[in-house]
């Protein structure tokens, strides 16, 4: 009996250390020959993509904007047969980036934002060059309570009162309750953040941090609660989320502009922006697979856009992705 | 203490007693050294955030606003709110979890007990993610009903208080129950036979007999309340504010880190650092909480014989 004990006790001792040494088994390197994927007739210039033999995980990370389209097409992609993995981390565009020039650790960012001059040269220094692929275009949604009924235009000006110096609904016009504001934003470092300081602050993000009653979250849903639960809140974010949710929040119009199809494409919505995934030709090609979701993305982007709550991109700009694509993966297939 | 057994025959030691202790003492410092590494981190990269040029300590103990971002780095309003939602949570979970104890060692037949006692021990093996949707669909929606939409807001420090309250109260009941069990029965009949009736005996003997454990008991439940996360990531609000009302929306220290660090922030930026260094605070709160309560458990502990 006791000897058992000992036994038990010893390979207690141990067992983690035998744990951690099994752990670590070498990935299958990948080679050049694995672009057996490639099949079918060609979808705007790119290769067919055939997801049943393509084998291999993809780790994504960025834009909670992006995410809803990236996870409609990795959901696409394994309806079709891709049996791997896809990891799609919805922490910010910054972050994102974060993870794929400094870290390392990610195939593929999502932004949406364009990657910045530092992030740029960040991945040059682990050899890494970053490749844009335009996916679609967003219009930030500034969404109220349903209960709310003062509340249909507002001017930028007024955009920035709101969202910065006054303490009060009242103070922004005198037509509005005495109520004060509660505001319901992204977080520091996502994409949507950046882009709103941006256009409605100058790209001084000070005045927005600055207010009263301000609630950050990376996470969409508990903006679109905490939005929900007074009709003297406000917020913004991706349009998709107020698509998502749209029987009860609002939609406030920009200028007299409302976010449609048309206001979008034809550039009279002030809030609209790009949204990208970046890569890097030397993971497209030592992993076919992040290659492979690529040209799946690029090939079928423009049918799921708008059923994830977005706009297409200009058919040009998507273009201009698949050239890159073809540029990068060039003499491997 | 450490009792010495002499060995009955004079024998030695046998090799494989001495293996068991040493894999014993092996585990009990790998549990020091754990804590020892934890600390250290946590002091080098808050060194990180005091010595940016921005931050200076004074203005970080008193400032009335914090929002690294835009360098405004005073912590009241976190730690504000932590301590609403942790007085909150005190306030709820001290007197029901004393009841409840009071009830369950001096007053409920072992039928009862029987059933109490695994319905309490369900409630502390409930996550604490569970715990936080509750409060967000649950208590928060109470309160408003009960105050009004207009004086309570969505994500408000009262519900997240409340809900730690029954998130600490198992806690609570069973440590105290012990504290009082552990007062010897001689009390106990002393008290009767003086002619004390149950109350009597129970409040003005036996409580004050277990003071020291009781205390304890609370100090530990409170470092319990002030280190919880989830609950008030989810439901006391995300935006640092600083306030009274414990209907308004307050980030707390540990939902400040638990917003930061989901991923949201560069490695190298001050709000990055920041964390550490309240991290820090939060450890040095809980680690003298847990001293005074040793202390108090020393200082009011009475042998009886």
């Amino acid at each position: 009996m006791r000897k058992l004990i000992v036994l038990i006790l010893v390979l207690a001792a141990f067992a983690p250390l035998a744990a951690g040494g099994s752990q670590e088994k070498a990935q299958p390197a990948a080679s050049g020959s694995t672009m057996a994927w490639i099949e079918g007739p060609s979808v705007h210039g790119l290769p067919g993509v055939n997801p049943l033999k393509v084998t291999g995980n993809i780790i994504t990370a960025g834009s909670s904007t992006v995410f809803p389209l990236s996870e409609r097409m990795a959901e696409r992609f394994k309806e079709e047969g891709y049996r791997g993995n896809i990891t799609i981390d919805s922490i910010g565009s910054g972050a994102g980036f974060e993870r794929f020039t400094v870290a390392g650790e990610t195939d593929i960012a999502n932004a949406s934002r364009g990657i910045k001059e530092k992030e740029i040269e960040n991945a040059k220094k682990i050899g890494r060059t970053p490749i844009e692929f335009r996916v679609g275009t967003d219009a930030l949604a500034v969404t109220i309570s349903r209960e709310n009924t003062f509340l249909k235009n507002v001017t930028k000006e007024e955009l920035a009162k709101i969202f910065s110096t006054a303490q009060r609904w009242s103070d922004v016009n005198p037509a509005w309750p005495a109520q004060p504001i509660q505001r319901f934003i992204p977080g520091t470092d996502s994409g949507t953040f950046d882009y709103f300081a941006e256009e409605v602050f100058k790209s001084n993000p000070e005045p927005l941090l600055a207010a009263s009653n301000l609630q950050l979250s990376e996470d969409d849903n508990i903006l679109v609660q905490g939005i929900k639960g007074s009709p003297y809140a406000i917020g913004f974010f991706g349009y998709a989320y107020y698509a998502e949710n749209e029987s009860a929040l609002n939609i406030v119009a920009i200028e007299g502009v409302e976010a449609t199809a048309a206001n979008v494409d034809n550039g009279t919505y002030p809030l609209a922006r790009p949204l990208f995934i970046y890569s890097d030709a030397q993971i497209m090609r030592q992993k076919p697979q992040v290659a492979a979701f690529i040209d799946f993305y690029l090939s079928y982007v423009n049918e799921e856009v708008v059923r994830v709550g977005y706009f297409p991109a200009n058919e040009d700009v998507i273009q201009k992705g698949r050239t890159a694509w073809l540029e990068a993966m060039q003499g491997l297939y | 203490m450490k009792i010495a057994i002499e060995h009955p025959f004079g024998k030695k030691m046998r090799i494989h007693e001495r293996l068991i202790e040493a894999t014993l003492f092996g585990f009990a410092l790998l549990s020091i050294v754990i804590t020892l590494g934890i600390a250290i981190i946590l002091i080098r990269e808050s060194y990180l955030f005091f010595s940016d040029p921005e931050v200076e300590l004074w203005g970080f103990l008193t400032g009335k606003e914090w929002q690294p971002m835009i360098g405004r780095f005073g912590f009241l309003p976190l730690l504000n709110a932590t301590l609403t939602t942790s007085v909150i949570a005190m306030a709820l979970g001290i007197p029901v979890g004393l009841f409840v104890a009071v009830y369950l060692s001096e007053y409920a037949s072992d039928k009862t007990r029987g059933i109490l006692k695994p319905v309490l021990e369900v409630l502390a093996g409930i996550p604490t993610i569970v715990y936080g949707y509750f409060a967000l669909t649950f208590m928060t929606p109470l309160l408003r009903s009960i105050f009004g939409m207009e004086t309570v807001q969505i994500y408000n420090t009262a519900s997240a208080g409340l809900v730690i309250g029954i998130l600490v109260l198992p806690m609570i009941a069973t440590m105290a129950e012990d504290a009082i069990g552990a007062v010897p029965k001689e009390l106990r009949l002393a008290a009767y036979a003086l002619g004390g009736t149950k109350m009597e005996t129970t409040f003005k003997v036996v409580i004050p007999a277990a003071l020291s454990g009781l205390s304890a008991t609370f100090l530990l439940a409170l470092s319990r309340a002030i280190g919880e996360t989830m609950i008030v990531a989810l439901a006391a609000g995300a935006g640092p504010n600083l306030t009274f009302s414990p209907f308004e929306a307050a980030e707390t220290i540990t939902g400040y880190i638990v917003r930061i660090s989901g991923g949201d922030v560069s490695y190298n930026s001050v709000d990055y650092n920041s964390i550490f260094a309240l991290g820090l605070i939060l450890f040095l709160i809980t680690f003298t909480l847990n001293m005074i309560s040793r202390k108090i458990s020393r200082m009011f502990h009475q042998e009886y014989e």
